[in-house]
């Protein structure tokens, strides 16, 4: 039972960083790095705030370094015209020496008996359990995030964004300055990414400097699992199955631990299988559609 | 008494490309044009003429080496491209290149509708703008009012090539070009995409241009036809002049052009 809870609220957690990686992955087209250096910098600037007494304030100041780093990755691909995955591997590396600066010069930060939001939510509603509290915050951040983007992807800069990712020609031929879409768009997904990083920094009362790695792998996992239910449709069933994917993928993940057989570090393995599988998908179904027609020509 | 501002100046364009190399290039010579308010120009010439390096270079895809672009009067030979897009409409042949294949056909009418509102958050698409989208793709008679909500990528070519031409026109631009924009089209399509365009074109009294290789079309259409070899203007040929211009005469005089410059290489050589 406790699994179960706990994985419902990881997954609901985790799935503020799959909407990241859904915006630059699926709706700009770019597979974006940065998600990995990105993630730590919100957890750490969330786990600084946090020791010195802020919490609120370390949520919402993980956003705005998530944005940031969304911003330089986003400078560095327009303006300076470096290829996208690169930009990413760079903005992601260089940030690694930033986090362990962010961290204090240490690798880890432990925030027990400090005050989290979610500590601070138990003591608004006493009379709740404390994992109900804990479930109840993660529904409202993942349910406030995804509202707030469909929200957004509603807007003229929304649809903008959209149309970027999908034909450059013709956005630049509506009047649109491609470069700013780019990086509003991934500032917005590293936003997110860090916003989450925050949240389970806070969660756990934890931050470590190598939280960030295989993030990507998650985020993608996430949101091809998330696909494999609800399908590619509209941007708006884009993000609500990014949440669920998220969830899913969190309960595949207890189940891999539980099972004895299984060793946890086999995990990223088994993500990075998934991944590859879903996106290899299109190539074996054409591979065999050949195939097919080879053996009917004989 | 001045007369009324010119729509569009280009003023000795010059560009080579690939400059240094064995493989440079003069694409614009010393390219001279101007272009009244409501002009409808047909453009002809060869593959190479520097039909579409010319639409390109007034779009801003890249900067002119030595020359000048003025459009309604006001400077544009460094503006970057999508400052441009504001007032400059554009049709590609590629069906594909004008609009977005994962947005619904109203969220593609809204993106281009919305060119020139500043807020950029308000919501991309009101009720009062769908009315009007539905009107206006009524007028076309292809059923596109009652599909909007369907996405662009699955449309044929002529129908992508009509909601493209809605988009850059939806907001009259003060320049509109077309790039052959019905020769990917099958003969009926091309047909009524023509006559839709020559239709909002006339409404909204837009300065057009538009590159063909039917010389027939060429002469047929708008009030005005140029002839481009060689990155520069080779014949100019008005309302007037064109009425009494047949396909084979214009050919004629095309060869005989040709045949002069040859005449002047060979000299060149034989010296």
């Amino acid at each position: 039972m406790t699994l179960l809870i706990g994985s419902l609220q990881l997954g609901l957690i985790y799935g503020v960083m799959v909407l990241g990686i859904y915006i630059s992955f699926r709706i700009l087209n770019i597979p974006d790095l940065t998600a990995e250096g990105s993630f730590t910098f919100g957890l750490a600037t969330a786990a600084i705030f946090t020791t010195a007494g802020h919490p609120f304030l370390g949520i919402l100041a993980s956003l705005v370094a998530g944005a940031l780093a969304g911003c330089v990755t986003g400078l560095l691909q327009t303006k300076l015209n470096i290829h996208p995955v690169l930009t990413g591997i760079l903005t992601m590396s260089g940030l690694y020496s930033i986090n362990t600066v962010v961290l204090g010069g240490t690798p880890n930060l432990t925030l027990i008996g400090k005050e989290t939001i979610f500590t601070l939510a138990q003591s608004a509603f006493p009379m709740l359990e404390r994992e109900a509290v804990k479930l109840l915050m993660a529904v409202l951040v993942s349910v406030v995030c995804t509202v707030a983007l469909v929200a957004f992807f509603r807007t003229r800069l929304g649809l903008c964004i959209r149309a970027t990712g999908d034909n450059t020609d013709m956005v630049k031929a509506s009047s649109i300055n491609v470069d700013r879409m780019k990086c509003i768009a991934l500032a917005l997904s590293n936003g997110l990414i860090a916003l989450c990083g925050g949240l389970i920094a806070q969660y756990q009362s934890f931050a470590d400097i190598n939280s960030g790695v295989g993030i990507l792998v998650v985020g993608l996992a996430s949101v091809i699992i998330g696909e494999a239910f609800f399908g590619k449709r509209s941007v708006t069933i884009g993000f609500i199955s990014a949440i669920f994917g998220s969830v899913v993928y969190r309960y595949i993940i207890a189940m891999a631990t539980k099972a004895d057989w299984f060793p946890a570090y086999m995990l990223k393995l088994v993500s990075a299988v998934i991944v590859t599988l879903a996106l290899a998908i299109p190539a074996i179904k054409s591979m065999m559609e050949v195939q097919k027609i080879r053996r009917g020509g004989k | 008494m001045t007369s009324m501002t010119p729509m569009l100046e280009i003023q000795s364009a010059c560009k080579k490309f690939s400059k240094g190399t064995p493989n440079e290039h003069t694409a614009l010579a010393q390219l001279n044009l101007t272009l009244a308010q409501g002009d409808f120009v047909t453009v002809l010439g060869s593959n190479g003429a520097g039909k579409s390096t010319m639409f390109n270079a007034v779009c801003g895809n890249f900067l002119l080496d030595s020359g000048k672009i003025l459009l309604d009067g006001k400077d544009i030979t460094f503006e970057p491209e999508y400052r441009r897009a504001l007032s400059i409409g554009r049709l590609f042949q590629d069906p594909m290149k004008g609009t977005a294949p994962s947005l619904t056909i109203e969220e593609n009418l809204a993106l281009a509708y919305s060119k020139q509102k500043k807020r950029s958050l308000a919501f991309a698409l009101t009720r009062k703008d769908r009315d009007y989208f539905k009107t206006e793709l009524e007028k076309f008679s292809m059923d596109l009012e009652n599909r909007m909500k369907t996405k662009v990528g699955l449309l044929s070519g002529g129908q992508r090539q009509v909601v493209t031409l809605l988009m850059s026109t939806l907001v009259p631009p003060k320049l509109l070009l077309l790039d052959e924009h019905t020769a990917a089209l099958d003969p009926a399509t091309a047909e009524k995409v023509m006559e839709i365009t020559n239709r909002i074109v006339k409404e909204n009294k837009i300065t057009t241009m538009m590159i063909t290789h039917n010389m027939k079309q060429a002469l047929e259409t708008g009030n005005r036809t140029i002839m481009l070899d060689s990155g520069a203007v080779m014949f100019d040929i008005d309302a007037r002049q064109r009425e009494q211009l047949s396909v084979e005469r214009l050919v004629e005089m095309y060869s005989e052009k040709k045949k002069e410059e040859f005449a002047t290489d060979r000299v060149l050589l034989s010296v």
